[in-house]
Parts: C-alpha cells; structure tokens; sequence
C-alpha cells in the first residue's frame, strides 16, 4: 500500500538517507529498527513531507506523494505521530483531538463528534481528562492522546515514530497492546523503534535501517534464526 | 460610602485598562513577540482621527470608528513591516527592534497630523447620573459596557470557534499544528488586526474620558499595556483583564487616599512588588511551566 523507492534526503552536504526501498503492506504492522543515527526519523519526516526528499518516489495507494507538504499528505491518507508526542501543552485534551481533525472540512463536524467519541471509547482515559490541559497528562497518556489525535485525520496508513521513547516499561507494553488492537481493527501501521524486542513481538514484517540504507528485511521469524544480525544491531539477546 | 465609590471609579477606568492590557497581550501572549510599536499606533489612530473630524464631520462617533480604524491600520503596517518577515523561531529581537523603528516613524506622522502639544478629544455624550449615593458618570459606564463586549467577543473568537483553536494550536506548537494540516499563513496579521481593534477601543475611551489627547499618549499607553501585561501575568489573556483591573483600582484608591501625585508611584510600587514575589504574574505561572518543559523536552 504504501511503497517506498530509493529515497534519498540529505541535511545540506549530509545525506542521512541513501536511497531506501521499502513496502508497508495493507492491514500489516511494518517495522523499521535500527541504531542511533540510523536515518529512521528522517524517513518517518520525508514520508509525512517535513522534509523534502533530494531523489526516489513515496506512493500511497497509487498515489504519489512525492515532494508534497504535510499537510497534503495527510489530506492523503498518511499520518504521523511524532517522537515525543508534541501534543498541544494548552490546549485540552478534547481540543487537541479536534485539531487533529483539521483536515476534516466543516461538513463533517457531525462525524468529527463521532469519531471523538469512539477515540474515548478506545482510550478511556482521555475522557477521564477531556478537559485537562495536555500538557498535564503523564507521558503515557500523552502518548495515547498523539496517536488518538493522529487518527482523527481518517489515515489510511498511521506512522508512529518511537512510540516507546521515555515512557516505563509497563506503559510500553500498554502502548504496544493498543498498536496490536488498532492493527486487528484494520489500521495499516508502519514503525519505527529502538525498542527491537518490543516491536518485533508485533511487526508482520520488518526492515533493518543503518546508516541511511535498508541492510537486512523479512519476517521476525527469519531474524530467530538469524544470530549475526540479532548481535550486531539488537544487542546480543 | 467614599471606599465604594472610589472602587466604582476604579472599576470603570480597570476595566479600559483591561481592554489596553489586553490588547498589548494579544499580541505576546499567542505570538511570543514584543510590540514596542504598540503605543504609537494608538496615537496615529487618536491622531488620525482628530486629523480627519473637521473634514468628515461625524462628531464622537466618527472619533470613535476612525481610531479603530486608524489602529488596526497601523497594527497591520508594523506586523507586514517588522515581523512577518521575522516569524521565526529566533526573530524575536530583530522584530522587536524594528518595532521600535517604526515607533519612531509613527510618532512623527502623528505630530504632523497634530502640530500643537494638546488636542481636545470628544467624548459620546451620555448623561451621568446618582444610583443611591453613588455619582455615575455616563460616559464611563458606557465605556465600561463597551470593555466587557469587546471582551465577551475575543473570549468567544479564541475559545468558541474553529480559527480561534487554530490560531491556539499554532501559538502552542507551530511545527505540529503544521504537521496536522492547520497552519494559518496570517496568523501573525490576523491577530495583529484583532489587537488593533481592541487597542482603538481601549484608545477612544481613555481620551474621551479624560477629553484630550497629547503626542505623550503613546509611550503613555506602551507603558501601561507593560505594566497590566507584568501584573496579571506574561502573556496570559485572564491575566491581562485581572491586571488591568487591578491597575484601575489601585490607581483611583491611591489618587484618592493620597493625592495625585503619589499615584503613579504606588502602581510601580506594585509592579516592584510584583515582580519580586511572583515575576511572572498573578496568571503567569503556566507560561512558566510550558516553558521549562520546553527546555526540559530539549
């Protein structure tokens, strides 16, 4: 569904990315793991358009993305929650669920209420709080606030970029039970994670990022057989 | 029975300072930038108003609309002039001291449009009149009426409607709201025209009320808008309405308990205080907090 070709994208003189290759397929959880430095955010920012690629093609559905800003490309289906949150500190929890149906036209505001109702439903807790300041929530629920907001947009593909960075490890495993859920509920997703056990523990299929080329891809299984490449980029295990 | 109606009086002119206070926030507390222009487009407004009165002839109203007007006019030229093209994330000082150039230029067409040193400024006429002991001036009330509409009427566009969430969203994070589709490409023009709006308002009542205008009533206004942002709070809107509030009734119970002279005295007296106990305002404490969590996130 969501295919990627020899993508390269470079800060200034540095190219951070050196052409990467690689398919997300619909109803699957696509991984992309990989070290510090990897590239993986910088992909995460050119597939959701922050960034603008230097060469290679992004299509979605059959349709290209290439070079578009965020903005269109959400419009077209592909959501981003971002690293660390960035959720809106001010504004409530119900507010920042309305701004991530800023897509949505005005005609829609009937569907907009609903779709809020169902992401309480699903998160019970962000109606606990709906009218709490985000910037109150703990980092978990934070977490969960991004990606319900993220799917208010309708995606048709959800990106997560390190949905387990700085949070305990029993709000990670809370945090992966939901991407779990959300993918038997149909939704594509495609992430990115330092947290390889973790994610490996969900991905259909997954993809090795280093050093801005896709070194190694295939199925969690292939990797147990595979010992050199669990040492070398997933820390002995 | 003189506590009361020194506390009206208060009120009245606290609730003009509000709309001054508010006003000088807007622009700060959702853009996070320093007009130091503030003052000197009031003062073109007032001046522009008094300038074209004897050729349009339309007495107090015409006043009234023509310093609106006059201000958000201005408000606009400084926002093109000195911080749209320094929108981002480190043009705060660049924009703040191209303001201050653009005071300067303001502050020169205004006496050109006024040439003498005072200018009487017409007021609506409103009759005044006793409740019980209590004097009421008419105009004041009416002033007072118009500060809590104006009020009302920037609570409800920022809170109660969609542009109003869409401009908070990208005043709390301007590359998320981005990247959720909802940037505002004027924003910064938008909420300098509302600023100008309430800033003519405020800038009608406070010289009709005192029924002249002066080339000193820009810095006048640069000052007290600084002083109602420092007390209620940085770059909180609550605050501004609080602080100016405050201002009005600390400056009436000063003048009255200890003479005029002492009454400017008392209210940086207060601003000292302030700025000691809690330097970031009665209401200004979140800020604060979003702030270090900025740095922490960093």
């Amino acid at each position: 569904m969501l295919s990627v070709n020899n993508l390269v994208t470079s800060y200034g003189l540095i190219k951070a990315l050196k052409g990467v290759s690689l398919e997300a397929k619909k109803g699957a959880v696509t991984c992309i793991l990989g070290p510090n430095g990897a590239g993986k955010t910088t992909l995460m920012f050119t597939l959701a358009g922050i960034l603008a690629p230097d060469a290679g093609t992004v299509s979605l559905l059959d349709q290209n993305l290439t070079g578009l800003g965020a903005p269109k490309i959400l419009r077209k289906g592909l959501a981003l929650v971002p690293e660390n949150r960035l959720v809106f500190p001010d504004l409530s929890v119900y507010e920042n669920l309305l701004a991530g149906a800023f897509t949505q036209s005005r005609a829609m505001a009937a569907q907009v209420s609903d779709d809020i109702d169902k992401m309480y439903d699903r998160f019970p807790i962000l109606k606990a709080r709906h009218d709490q300041p985000a910037g109150n929530l703990s980092g978990g629920e934070q977490q969960m606030l991004a990606l319900a907001r993220a799917l208010m947009s309708r995606p048709s593909i959800l990106l997560m970029d390190e949905p387990s960075v700085g949070l305990s490890p029993l709000i990670v495993d809370e945090i992966f039970a939901i991407i779990k859920q959300l993918n038997e509920d149909g939704m594509s997703i495609l992430l990115v994670e330092q947290n390889a056990t973790k994610a490996l523990q969900v991905a259909d299929y997954f993809y090795l990022l280093d050093q801005g080329k896709v070194t190694f891809s295939g199925t969690p299984d292939q990797l147990k057989d595979d010992d050199i490449i669990k040492r070398a980029y997933l820390g002995g295990g | 029975m003189d506590m009361l109606q020194t506390s009206i009086d208060g009120l009245m002119i606290g609730s003009t300072y509000a709309l001054l206070g508010l006003s000088f926030s807007l622009v700060f507390g959702i853009m996070r930038r320093i007009n130091l222009a503030f003052g000197a487009c009031l003062l073109f407004g007032a001046s522009l108003a008094i300038y074209l009165e004897p050729i349009l002839g339309w007495g107090a109203w015409g006043l009234f609309l023509v310093t609106i007007v006059g201000v958000a006019l201005a408000s606009a030229y400084v926002e093109r002039l000195c911080f749209a093209p320094h929108s981002k994330r480190h043009g705060a000082v660049t924009a703040m001291v191209a303001s201050f150039a653009v005071w300067m230029q303001l502050d020169e067409i205004s006496s050109q449009l006024l040439p003498q040193r005072t200018h009487a400024f017409q007021g609506i006429e409103v009759p005044n009149f006793w409740w019980g002991e209590i004097f009421v001036r008419g105009d004041q009330l009416l002033h007072f009426a118009i500060a809590l509409v104006s009020i009302l009427f920037l609570y409800l566009l920022l809170y109660k409607t969609r542009l109003g969430l869409l401009i908070r969203a990208t005043a709390d994070s301007p590359e998320t709201a981005h990247l959720l589709g909802a940037r505002v490409p004027w924003l910064g023009f938008i909420i300098f025209l509302w600023a100008g709006i309430l800033g003519g308002v405020a800038a009608f009542m406070i010289l009709s009320a005192d029924g002249y205008v002066t080339p000193l009533f820009g810095l006048w206004s640069t000052f007290k808008g600084l002083i109602v942002m420092i007390i209620g709070g940085v770059g909180s809107l609550t605050g501004a309405v609080i602080g100016g509030l405050i201002l009005g009734l600390v400056e009436t119970h000063a003048g009255a308990a200890l003479g005029a002279e002492f009454r400017d005295m008392v209210t940086f007296g207060l601003v000292f205080l302030v700025l000691i106990i809690r330097p970031g305002g009665l209401m200004g404490v979140k800020i604060y907090r979003t702030d270090s969590l900025a740095q922490e996130r960093v």
